[in-house]
């Protein structure tokens, strides 16, 4: 689930390339967001990462935000692939390398596209040497936003669809960081509300490029209570994206910077890999990785 | 130091004439002042209402608190107990209620709010998170699974057999029993979790809005270093207002009370006893315009003139108008104590005009002229309102010494009031009696409205005078019960008879005295030592069941969460290992265990549960080993450890949050605690501190840095109410010495200000002697009006000192002097003690017992006060015959011959 979530992240807030300055001009707010479903769904092809998931205390050194404590830094490997008629369920695998302690901790998430499909999550503890699956039980609940390897990015900072749970609003076009953007502002509906820890979201989006270079999301008494950072914007098989996302939770004064380290698409992968195997097998699970790896060259 | 004070006093007898020759410029100038501080209080006045701003923000406690809210958010909930009609929370019907009405305080958004009264709705958005047997979840492992299912399913089963599996399962889960349902599934909770504490303040800007800032370039080269002495923000915190307290609880209760006929709620935490502290204000808000009422009745009857009645009053008013006008406008916020001040004022105010109008009217009755009158009542008078003045403002300023902010900004303004009231005393009332007076007191062609009122009274028979009497008696016991009836009746009583034969009783007191002032002197000693025996058994201690009477629904609520659940009062013991990941480490999680066992079975009575990082490791252990009861415990590895917990925080980060902090340097345990009085918390947080420490003391090698503290919303107020306490009881004692030492200087004579000393000490010490004997503990609220109990004793006791001090310099008789004393002074001293005393009787009648007390005891002390000054102080001059350094004084007493 994480691995998709990443993958979704990477295309959805950074529009693709191909949806160029043709049809900017006219879009909405909910154009935009409808394109990025879209692009989305094109370019969710097999996939290996390689992140750095970095958390720290922030603090501001002459006039720059910057780590005030040593950051905790986790290293992540992660798998995926799409399947169903339409290409629109995921499967995918995760692996923690490091911290020392928590290595070869993996999630195994199947995302289905069906809403009537609940989504299937397997945690492996590579301590205990035992898989569980995690089910909420009911259906019906008003599910918590977890927590990305204990980071500051939630699963609904990086979730997206659903767009028609959402109004949006163009609020202005400026600019940001010298580039030209539009701000589109992003409200949940009532049943989307309760599934949310936001109010409000407004992202500022690279008219040119696409990318969101930055966000900013609000509590329920209009206060903004985290802001995304966007970086490192470069073109990345052919799509524009940010290799370095911070996100700042501006109530604990915290960050969490991911940073796409290495990005490789349109990868061969088993399906098998895509199984519980994976997490339990440490031997199965380096010898389909060899594979993989010996792909990217 | 005599002349000195001879030309003083003739110096104040001038004044009145002096002033009235300037009468409207003086009275233009204090309109347009008026008229200026008025709008300052209209327009400035900034009410700090929140209960955090007794606290210092440097105060270790709140620093401590502030940290814990910053990691971990705040820790303001309100505890919703409820029973059953039916008496088992797991009947359908029962669970039923409450799963709608979980529903509703989740959803309230969607409620239809035509079906609830006015209410404040958007105040519910302070709600966090909504706990209770309809949602609460239990981790259970089947098969490959791990499922986290709701306790009781959203469908309720119908049959009995299923109920009571559902009842059994329930009952089984430790760490619910006691915080959701009681063991015998007679009451059970709702927790509503709230952000109140945790709401920034307002204007807090971030400091990653400053223009141009921006990240560090390390973030884009996928080279994150970091700054040691980067500049951290951190969030300061809104203190909660009252009324929002207020209006929070206004709104939670109509939505729950929709179930009132299925559930019977007993609602506890700081909001629901803020909510109920509101209905307190307003209840005092009566019993003040009563307080009014009554001092200006009393003026009214004792007086028999109107404008003995109305100028007073205006007097007070601009008193306290300008006391709060100027104090607004030195940009000073002012908290609730400013009632207390306002009470203050009113007291010291009324002894000011008490004496100068009795001294006025009695020269007049005795046919002088107007101005004359005047003159010679601010002659006999000033110097000692100018001396009690300075004591009383003397007393109430040392409680600036305080650290803490409402309670110095009370000392300072009560002393400005003080002065202010005689400022007003000498200036605006001789032109108010100016522009109306009686134009014959005492006439018998022209009797005044009182007067006629008391004739018809005295022309009633004696038989029809009884039975009204005693059915308004037994009218009053009805009404208030046997205690406060007796009281108040005792009360009115002696008013009445006061009224009526007050010149008598006057004429009688220095007889008596002689005939055997030894025995007298002995039953005040005595009295005196019980008290100040009793003194040092008083126990100081605020506890909040205690502030309320016995029958009032938070005192309940408080008893039934005690008898039936585990307690609902909070402590947090932070604990910062001051290293990285130290929270994952096995040794000191089984320490953290160790703790929580030892302090669990070694305060039983007092702790209910407690729950930290420890029991989460522990329970996620078992679940992941197939359920096994032999895996709840800390795993031996420290990767384990890490791995639960990261499961842990992969499914519930908001309560891993709350739990322990990013980095796992710092977590804490909650303790929840049975309800306390702020002396029982300060020994338990003495007791657990030790525990802490015999308990770390094994692994202090490998943690160096370690660092554990004992804080919490509730318990951080009670420990600092103790510390308020203590030094507001020392402060009292220091207020007792500058008074004593004024008194020695004006009286200009050792003995006779000790000797004047002892009946300020034995009022003053009574309220306390007698809390003490009968085990009434004394809390901060009964603590900040001794100053003022004080002030007015003394007032009393300093008026006849002053009289018989002046008298016997001009007369050289030990017996003319004391005769005139009591004759001159004891009626005024008698008129302030019924107005005061009756005025303060009517605040017994709070359902705040803080309030109640400060009443009850205040009043009692005054009437004692006024005994001592009739009966102990002559008894004294009469034994030790002080002569104030007055040379050649006739010591020879005898007031045997005195007629009636």
């Amino acid at each position: 689930m994480i691995a998709t979530n990443l993958r979704l992240l990477i295309v959805s807030i950074f529009l693709g390339a191909c949806f160029s300055s043709i049809f900017a001009q006219d879009l909405t707010g909910f154009d935009i967001m409808k394109l990025v479903d879209d692009a989305q769904r094109q370019s969710n092809d097999s996939s290996f990462n390689r992140m750095q998931l970095s958390s720290c205390k922030f603090g501001v050194t002459n006039g720059r935000i910057t780590c005030a404590d040593r950051p905790r830094v986790k290293s992540l490997e992660s798998v995926a692939k799409n399947y169903g008629p339409e290409l629109k369920d995921t499967k995918s695998v995760t692996v923690t390398l490091e911290p020392a302690a928590e290595r070869g901790i993996g999630m195994l998430s199947y995302t289905y596209d069906e809403t009537d499909r609940d989504n299937e999550t397997w945690l492996y503890l590579s301590a205990l040497g035992r898989v569980k699956r995690l089910a909420s039980g009911d259906s019906d609940e008003e599910t918590e936003p977890a927590s990305l390897f204990g980071s500051e990015f939630t699963t609904e900072d990086t979730e997206t669809g659903k767009l028609e749970e959402y109004t949006f609003n163009i609020l202005e076009e400026t600019t940001t960081a010298g580039r030209e953007v539009w701000k589109v502002e992003m409200i949940p509906n009532e049943e989307r509300a309760k599934k949310t820890r936001y109010s409000r979201q407004v992202h500022y989006v690279d008219k040119e490029r696409h990318v969101v270079l930055r966000s900013e999301m609000y509590d329920q008494y209009e206060k903004e209570v985290k802001r995304l950072m966007a970086s490192r914007v470069e073109l990345v098989n052919d799509i524009w994206m940010s290799r370095s996302l911070t996100m700042m939770n501006l109530v604990t004064n915290r960050l969490s910077n991911m940073a796409f380290v290495e990005i490789y698409t349109d990868l061969d992968i088993e399906d098998e890999f895509l199984s519980q195997r994976t997490l339990t097998d440490a031997a199965y699970r380096e010898t389909e990785l060899e594979k993989l790896r010996a792909q990217l060259n | 130091m005599e002349k000195v004070l001879l030309k003083l006093t003739e110096l104040f007898g001038k004044t009145p004439n002096v002033i009235l020759n300037y009468k409207k410029q003086v009275l233009t100038g204090l309109v347009i002042i008026s008229v200026f501080l008025f709008y300052g209080i209209f327009s400035l006045t900034v009410f700090d209402m929140s209960s955090d701003s007794f606290l210092e923000e440097e105060n270790p406690a709140q620093v401590a608190l502030d940290e814990f809210r910053r990691q971990f958010g705040g820790d303001d909930s309100v505890f919703i107990i409820y029973s059953p009609e039916d008496g088992d929370v797991f009947s359908r019907e029962s669970l039923t209620a409450v799963q709608q009405l979980t529903d509703d305080l989740v959803n309230w958004r969607d409620l239809d709010r035509s079906e609830y009264p006015e209410i404040p709705w958007e105040e519910l958005s302070h709600v966090r998170r909504i706990q209770s047997l309809a949602n609460i979840r239990v981790q259970e492992s089947i098969g490959d699974t791990l499922r986290s299912d709701r306790l009781i399913p959203r469908q309720i089963p119908t049959s009995e057999a299923d109920l009571q599996e559902l009842r059994t399962e329930a009952l089984s889960q430790q760490d619910y029993v006691g915080a959701f349902y009681s063991e015998d599934g007679e009451y059970g909770a709702i927790l509503v979790q709230t952000d109140f504490g945790t709401i920034p303040v307002e204007g807090y800007e971030s400091v990653v809005d400053i223009a141009g800032i921006e990240l560090d370039d390390g973030f884009a080269n996928f080279d994150l270093t970091f700054d040691d002495n980067a500049v951290v923000q951190d969030v300061e915190f809104q203190d909660t207002d009252q009324l929002a307290y207020f209006s929070f609880d206004e709104a939670l209760t109509a939505v729950y009370q929709k179930y009132s006929s299925e559930l019977s709620f007993y609602p506890v935490g700081t909001p629901s006893m803020m909510g109920q502290m509101q209905g307190v204000l307003n209840q005092m808000a009566v019993l003040g315009t009563l307080m009014v009422l009554i001092f200006s009745l009393l003026l009214w009857v004792l007086f028999r003139s109107g404008s003995a009645l109305v100028w007073p009053m205006v007097t007070i008013a601009l008193s306290v108008a300008w006391c709060w006008g100027i104090t607004v406008w030195m940009g000073i916020t002012v908290s609730t104590m400013i009632a207390l001040t306002v009470l203050l004022i009113f007291a010291v105010g009324i002894a000011d005009c008490v004496h100068v109008m009795s001294a006025y009217f009695s020269f007049r009755r005795d046919g002088q002229e107007h101005y004359i009158a005047l003159s010679h009542a601010y002659e006999k008078v000033s110097l000692a309102i100018l001396l009690t003045t300075l004591t009383t403002s003397a007393g109430v300023s040392v409680l600036a010494t305080s650290n803490l902010e409402p309670i110095k900004v009370f000392a300072l303004m009560s002393a400005l009031g003080v002065i202010l009231a005689f400022f007003f005393t000498m200036v605006l009332l001789p032109v108010l009696l100016d522009l109306w007076h009686p134009t014959a007191v005492g006439s018998e062609e022209n009797p005044s409205l009182a007067d006629r009122l008391g004739a018809k009274w005295t022309s009633i028979k004696s038989k029809k005078k009884l039975i009204i009497a005693a059915s308004t008696a037994l009218l009053i016991f009805v009404s208030l019960g046997l205690l406060l009836g007796a009281f108040i009746n005792f009360v009115i009583a002696l008013t009445y008879w006061i009224i009526n034969s007050q010149r008598e009783i006057l004429a009688r007191v220095p007889a008596i005295v002689q005939r055997s002032p030894y025995l007298i002197l002995a039953i005040f000693g005595s009295g005196f030592i019980l008290c100040a025996y009793g003194a040092t058994k008083i126990l100081i201690d605020t506890n909040i069941a205690e502030m309320f009477r016995a029958d009032h629904p938070l005192s309940i609520a408080v008893e039934v969460v005690d008898q039936n659940m585990s307690g609902a009062q909070n402590m947090e013991i932070m604990i910062d290992t001051g290293v990285t990941d130290g929270m994952l480490d096995s040794e000191l999680l089984t320490a953290v265990d160790n703790l929580q066992t030892r302090v669990e079975s070694r305060y039983p009575e007092i702790i209910g549960r407690t729950n930290s990082l420890a029991n989460i490791v522990k329970d996620t252990n078992q679940v992941m080993n197939e359920d096994n009861p032999e895996f709840y415990r800390i795993p031996d590895s420290n990767q384990a450890i890490s791995q639960l917990l990261f499961m842990f925080n992969s499914a519930n980060p908001e309560d891993r949050r709350n739990l322990v902090s990013d980095d796992y340097s710092r977590s804490h345990i909650s303790v929840t605690a049975r309800n306390l009085g702020s002396y029982e918390y300060k020994e338990l947080f003495d007791d657990i501190s030790l525990d802490v420490q015999e308990t770390f003391a094994e692994i202090e090698t490998d943690f160096p840095s370690l660092d554990v503290n004992l804080t919490g919303t509730m318990a951080t107020l009670m420990v600092m109410a103790d510390e308020v306490a203590t030094s507001q009881f020392n402060s009292f004692a220091l207020a007792l010495l500058i008074v004593s030492i004024i008194m020695v200087i004006s009286l200009g004579s050792f003995r006779g200000g000790m000797m004047g000393m002892v009946p300020n000490a034995i009022p003053a010490f009574l309220a306390f002697g007698l809390m003490g004997l009968f085990g009434i503990p004394l809390d901060t609220d009964t603590l900040l009006i001794a100053p003022i109990i004080l002030g007015i004793a003394v007032d009393d006791t300093i008026h006849f000192m002053t009289h018989y001090r002046v008298e016997l310099s001009k007369t050289g008789s030990i017996a003319a002097a004391l005769e005139s004393a009591i004759k001159e002074v004891g009626q005024a001293v008698m008129f302030t003690t019924m107005v005061i005393g009756l005025g303060f009787a009517v605040l017994s009648f709070s359902d705040y017992l803080g309030m109640a007390k400060v009443g009850f005891f205040g009043s009692m002390a005054i009437f004692v006060a006024l005994l001592c000054d009739l009966f102990l102080i002559p008894a004294m001059i009469i034994i030790f015959k002080p002569k104030f350094g007055v040379k050649n004084v006739d010591t020879k007493i005898d007031f045997q011959g005195v007629t009636v």
